[in-house]
């Protein structure tokens, strides 16, 4: 059976759902399609901060465009999904990591975001529970915050069915058909041809053989990240901590009490694994009790892993690609959820009227890749 | 089935009712792991051990499907909650 539509999504991440939703929203006519369930993958598995703080410009102003949406979603999708701006508090326990916080915050003050380098005293007392020994400050964004990524990724997927188009999920997308180097079709493992000029890949971990199947080279590979959730007490505001020290690591308070955390893993474990380990769960109780003594008496409820989808530079891979009609929003580096609605939205933005609204020169699928971004 | 939809509570670790899980398959979520995921049920203390099974009744009975078609939701560690202290090996204080 051969069904036509303007523009296929792969992928019921965060960067499919937002792009599927702002496309339908400038009136073209979507079918997204997911091999699993909604938010199946990274973005179901990530830990929902949202920050603005980042040390590269193009990444910074997508944020900053990124939480105006968050803020704006219970508007857009008439549903909370549980936006808070608690905050994130970047600690440092060294001279050179506040240094680098203090050159970053000087960067992303000249784009006007709310950031300052507060005080080891002022730390404790934004957070009285934080242990303060060897702190020298933190980099405080007060506006940054966090979201429930079922709840955003839901939203912007009833938004796509309101508007119109077709969200499927348990459809696989087996291969993607490509004459005179432009798109032409996109099949299902169910047998299914769906006839399109325009495919967006958002296929988050597998964004590199879905890219494959187009003949298009992105070098994106995933690689394993552990988190775990404690039960929920009493919320008190605790933003997220985010310390970079070897040993260190990063948490929040989620709005319904609970904790949720993970570190950057020791040693990179590549390929689609999701497997949890008793090595996570003891090392990241550690880490956590060491930022925040009192947690000791918590108990963690779960652990999983997902996928970081990582390009050579650290900086995501986002729009048009070497084959007519093919785009991409790939590669978003541990920062998809957060990046994903702006990326979605500026993305269809430029899939529809062929200019994107600030420039994404970094982010072009085609470029040499350089230096990583740095915040440690 | 229960009289009072808004005062079944099917999950106690969140307060989820009966009146919203069933509004949440109206909707169209009908994967056990969708529903978990968007309602909490199985996110709790319980993990689902409580609730898991009286959601996918529920499912069963409203969208028809056979019992075989819902399955449980994924079982992640660890397999009971556990205070850090513990983990960590801290005495109790």
């Amino acid at each position: 059976m051969t069904e036509r539509c303007d523009a296929v999504v792969i992928g019921g991440g965060i960067a499919g759902t937002a792009a599927g939703y702002y496309l339908a929203k400038a009136g073209r006519k979507v079918t997204l399609l997911e091999k699993s369930f909604l938010a199946s993958g990274s973005t179901g598995r990530c830990i929902g901060g949202i920050r603005q703080q980042f040390s590269t410009e193009a990444t910074l102003l997508t944020m900053m465009e990124s939480v105006g949406l968050f803020r704006s979603m219970k508007d857009e999708f008439g549903m909370d999904v549980e936006w808070k701006p608690s905050g994130y508090l970047f600690l440092a326990h060294s001279d050179d990591q506040a240094a680098l916080y203090e050159k970053n915050i000087s960067m992303q003050k000249s784009f006007g975001l709310d950031v300052s380098f507060i005080s080891a005293r002022e730390c404790k007392r934004l957070v009285p529970h934080l242990n303060d020994e060897g702190l020298i400050g933190g980099a405080w964004g007060p506006t940054d915050g966090q979201a429930n990524p079922f709840l955003v990724v839901h939203g912007y997927a009833s938004g796509i069915r309101r508007l119109g188009g077709r969200v499927e999920t348990g459809e696989e997308v087996v291969s993607v058909d490509v004459s005179r180097n432009r798109v032409g079709a996109v099949r299902t493992a169910s047998g299914r041809t769906i006839e399109t000029g325009t495919v967006l890949n958002a296929a988050g971990a597998w964004a590199k053989e879905i890219g494959a199947m187009a003949g298009i080279n992105l070098p994106v590979e995933p690689e394993r990240h552990e988190a775990l959730v404690t039960e929920g007490v009493q919320y008190m505001d605790v933003p997220m901590l985010v310390d970079y020290r070897p040993d260190g690591g990063y948490f929040v308070q989620r709005v319904t009490g609970q904790f949720i955390g993970c570190f950057t893993p020791k040693q990179r474990v590549a390929g689609h694994s999701h497997e949890s380990t008793l090595e996570f769960l003891a090392d990241m109780s550690w880490r956590m009790v060491r930022i925040m003594p009192s947690l000791r008496h918590i108990h963690i409820l779960r652990q999983w892993a997902g996928s970081y989808s990582m390009t050579p530079d650290g900086i995501p891979m986002v729009g048009p690609t070497s084959v007519e009609g093919y785009y991409c929003i790939a590669g978003l580096c541990g920062h998809g959820f957060m990046l994903g609605p702006a990326l979605g939205k500026m993305t269809a933005h430029f899939m529809t009227k062929g200019t994107w609204p600030i420039p994404m020169d970094e982010f072009a699928c085609g470029r040499s890749f350089g230096e990583k971004e740095k915040m440690a | 089935m229960a009289k009072n939809k808004k005062s079944t509570i099917v999950c106690r670790c969140w307060d989820v009712t009966l009146e919203e899980v069933e509004e949440a398959i109206d909707q169209g979520i009908t994967d056990p792991e969708e529903l978990k995921r968007i309602l909490h049920v199985g996110m709790g203390p319980c993990q689902g051990r409580t609730c898991g099974k009286i959601v996918n009744r529920i499912l069963i009975d409203k969208t028809g499907k056979p019992a075989s078609a819902v399955t449980e939701t994924k079982h992640r560690p660890p397999l009971v909650s556990v205070p850090i202290r513990e983990i960590l090996g801290l005495k109790d204080d």
